[in-house]
């Protein structure tokens, strides 16, 4: 697509907000890696290697249940991504950070100069930040007494300090914000980066998510009874993340960051962007009840999904029409989750729900927690993109009773379109946010050679 | 149509000099709230003055959320949060009044830590091995979106709901927020403000920085030797000024509008030529459309640490030149309470151009020629300010000024 179709650069008199670059990095890989794993069906889950859960285990943690731990990992080398500068004083999640913003802005084709002309700003949803960094300065100071704590692990124990690194890697002297809202944060961040473009404060934001992969939060999950294989202590098999499935038992703890390039449509036409598609509603809502009625959580999700489209000057009419090609949902193989996800699509995509594929791409990445809404929107975008759905991983019978949804069991190509596509992106949060993205691509995409037809 | 004005309808402190309009009046007396640190051992530090809220428990102020999920920054946001409900007269009982749907109040809170207090139990149960019994509180209870989620559950408020963790200037982000939230009509009522509690690990970060003052905190002193960590949590609520005129509240002030920047310098260290902070303001003075010449009063930053103070007075007079408009810092009185500074001082500055008066910047002895500010040393001053602005900066470079203007 080209710049020659932002020829009208606001809507209802607001500025329109597109997507001009991508940078992810995930248990799939890399950008490109990630667009072929989601097709190709690939799972990036695999055993548990970052850290070993008998430290936690000799320490008194509960985790006996956990035998055969799985996660979605990042394979990272930060040199190759942030190359040879002193990457020390950063985090892990602050390194995942800076290399998915290097990736972005280097697609983008964007030098310093440019960087520092355009004040561009950064939003991050996150769920903990790093919370391995906050433990371990804490442990240091108890263990070795205070005096011996790092100065710059205190620097990395602001929940910000991710965004905050990243500004600094790159230059990035716009607004800079941090989003946290557990599993709704990287939506959340999107939603909030492009009422910052609306309103005018930055030309142009990167948007997403991050959250890393630590023992703290893992042993947490755990105790907590949310991680694939525990409740059950599954025997045999290695546990597996199975959203939607009834066979599911829990998440995948994962990491991740996305991030997006989001910029004002005209600016992005004067600059001559390559527009990879627009964000024209979002919302974020709240179930003061905090998820622990099924029946109220769906109702949440629902509103959240009916205020991204009423905020995308789309109703329920439009349903009819068409309107939504495609569902990028948040579900993760949670029990109580992926139910309450289900039912509340169901009532919003009405009687359309058993027609409109979803996609589910936690079953190839994990629970990466804050990243999550930013790499489903990822997701989305090279569905939209290739025009194929690919099959829920491993998904293979739904739960009795629940709501009739298209689950993909086999990839699904998209029906010709001569206009927009547009997707939604859909997440529910452990204790109450529900947030929804509606995102279109401007005209019909051109799909890459190869693909059929 | 034109864009609606958005005012504050209500108030909710809670500081170490006590709560709402108590704790206003204490910050014009120019009285500290400093003391000796008691909830953790200080031994092993060199400095044990510290801005605890001593005696707070705020199991109280938690009337439908169990009080025993909630940590202590939950707790702190919960009681400012109903303080600021009553006082804009939003709550029928306990419940928020039935005039409002739940799904049209929203919640934006801003924090540099969230509950901590839940990480140091973790690792006191990762000294003594027994970490089962933490129960997984880092996946439940820790998570600082869980602030804005319990000040939601405890009033209903089903609205848009966030957390903004932009450390030091949290409060300020969080304002912002709710501000464009009411401007786009995503909420009727937004409660906003910050919250951090005492703890361990952000006192002993300071300490190992050497940025903590050992008796008191002498903001622009020539004599100042450091901040001092506090705790707090301050809401307001803001509403469209004409959905406040029609149900009859008296509005406080009007948030004139926000500019927020990024450093892109340091983790922990300000611009040397305070650049950023100078643009925050400037971005939000272009967004009020107010000229820096009609700004009366400024809420500084103001830690009281040598670099933050001198950093932060050529930022100043980059932006305001030789006017020396009055600039003080409550923080020399509460110490600097993170997350919920700047939203305290947000309602310092709705409080002064409101009762035209400004709190003092006590302990103030010896003029600085790096800080060459009027800092209203020492005595609370009478002054008509119809513009206050009210300046935040943080770690992470993460800097946010706000307007605030009487209601004429």
């Amino acid at each position: 697509m080209s710049s020659a179709s932002l020829r009208n650069p606001s809507r209802d008199g607001r500025r329109r907000v597109v997507i001009t670059a991508v940078g992810s990095l995930s248990a799939l890989g890399d950008d490109e890696a990630f667009g072929h794993g989601l097709a190709q069906g690939t799972s990036g889950l695999g055993p548990l290697t970052a850290f070993d859960l008998a430290v936690a285990a000799e320490r008194g943690a509960d985790v006996a249940g956990c035998r055969q731990p799985q996660a979605g990992e990042v394979d990272f080398d930060p040199r190759r991504d942030l190359g040879a500068a002193n990457v020390r004083p950063i985090d892990r999640t602050g390194r995942l950070v800076a290399a998915a913003a290097g990736r972005a802005l280097r697609a983008r084709g964007w030098s310093a100069d440019d960087l520092q002309a355009l004040e561009i700003g950064l939003v991050l949803g996150t769920m903990y930040g790093s919370v391995h960094t906050i433990s371990a300065f804490d442990r240091r100071g108890l263990e070795a007494g205070p005096k011996y704590v790092k100065p710059l692990d205190f620097a990395n124990s602001v929940i910000n300090a991710a965004a905050g690194q990243t500004a600094i890697w790159h230059g990035l002297c716009g607004p800079n914000s941090t989003v946290a809202g557990g599993l709704t944060a990287g939506l959340q961040a999107l939603g909030l980066a492009t009422e910052l473009v609306r309103g005018g404060r930055a030309a142009a934001l990167l948007a997403g998510g991050s959250d890393e992969l630590c023992l703290e939060s893992y042993v947490a999950f755990v105790q907590a009874g949310l991680v694939a294989g525990t409740s059950t202590g599954a025997h045999g098999d290695a546990p597996r993340a199975l959203p939607f499935d009834a066979r599911r038992d829990g998440f995948v703890p994962a990491e991740a960051a996305a991030l997006f390039l989001l910029e004002d449509a005209e600016g992005a036409g004067a600059r001559g962007a390559h527009v990879l598609g627009e964000i024209v509603g979002h919302a974020c809502v709240f179930d003061p009840r905090r998820g622990r009625d099924p029946e109220r959580a769906a109702a949440t999700l629902r509103r959240a999904i009916s205020d991204a489209l009423a905020d995308a000057a789309l109703d329920a009419s439009a349903l009819d029409d068409g309107a939504i090609d495609v569902v990028s949902s948040g579900a993760s193989g949670s029990r109580v989750v992926d139910s309450a996800e289900a039912h509340g699509l169901a009532k919003a995509l009405g009687r359309h729900a058993a027609e409109i594929p979803i996609l589910a791409v936690k079953a190839q990445v994990g629970e990466p927690l804050g990243a999550g809404g930013a790499l489903q929107t990822a997701a989305l975008l090279e569905v939209l993109r290739r025009g194929v759905v690919p099959a829920i991983h491993g998904f293979e019978t739904a739960d009795s009773g629940a709501p009739d949804l298209c689950r993909p069991t086999t990839s699904l190509e998209l029906p010709p379109r001569e206009t927009v596509r547009r997707g939604l992106v859909t997440s529910l949060g452990l204790d109450g946010h529900a947030a929804a993205l509606v995102f279109e691509t401007l005209d019909r995409a051109p799909r890459p050679r190869g693909d059929a037809p | 149509m034109t864009t609606p004005r958005i005012v504050i309808t209500g108030l909710g402190l809670v500081t170490s000099l006590g709560t709402g309009r108590t704790a206003w009046h204490a910050l014009l007396e120019g009285r500290s709230g400093l003391s000796p640190v008691e909830s953790f051992d200080t031994s092993n530090h060199s400095v044990d003055l510290g801005g605890e809220i001593k005696g707070f428990d705020g199991a109280s102020a938690c009337r439908r959320v169990a009080p025993q999920s909630v940590g202590r920054a939950g707790r702190l946001a919960i009681a400012a949060a109903r303080q600021a409900a009553d006082d804009a007269g939003l709550m029928a009982g306990d419940a928020l009044a039935t005039r409002w749907a739940p799904e049209r109040v929203g919640v934006a809170m801003g924090t540099t830590s969230g509950e901590p207090g839940h990480v140091e139990r973790f690792d006191d149960h990762w000294l003594a091995g027994t970490l089962a019994r933490d129960e997984g509180a880092l996946a439940w209870l820790y998570p600082c979106h869980t602030i804005a989620a319990h000040i939601a559950e405890e009033l209903d408020a089903a609205g848009p709901n966030a957390m903004l963790p932009a450390a030091c200037a949290a409060g300020n982000y969080a304002i912002g927020y709710a501000f464009d939230a009411l401007r786009e009509r995503r909420a009727d009522v937004m409660l906003a403000g910050g919250a951090d509690a005492f703890s361990r690990i952000t006192y002993t970060g300071f300490a190992r920085l050497g940025a903590i003052a050992p008796e008191r905190c002498q903001p622009f002193d020539r004599g100042r030797r450091g901040m001092v960590p506090g705790e707090a949590a301050a809401v307001l609520v803001l509403e469209r000024e004409d959905d406040a005129r029609r149900r009859g509240a008296e509005p406080i002030a009007e948030v004139a509008g926000y500019g927020l920047s990024c450093d892109a310098h340091h983790m922990t260290a300000a611009h040397p030529e305070g650049d950023g902070a100078a643009r925050a303001m400037r971005e939000a003075l272009r967004h009020a459309r107010i000229d820096a010449d009609a700004v009366q009063y400024v809420s500084a930053h103001g830690t009281g640490t040598p670099t933050n103070d001198k950093l932060e007075t050529r930022a100043v007079r980059t932006v305001f030149g030789q006017r020396r408009v009055p600039v003080s810092s409550v923080k020399s009185m509460i110490g600097h309470t993170m997350g919920a500074a700047s939203a305290v001082e947000s309602a310092v500055c709705a409080l002064a151009v409101a009762e035209g008066r400004i709190p003092p910047t006590i302990n103030f002895e010896e003029p600085d020629p790096d800080c060459d500010l009027d800092c209203v040393p020492n005595t609370a001053r009478e002054l008509p300010v119809r513009v206050a602005m009210n300046n935040a900066y943080a770690f992470g470079g993460n800097n946010a000024s706000v307007l605030f203007r009487r209601i004429d």
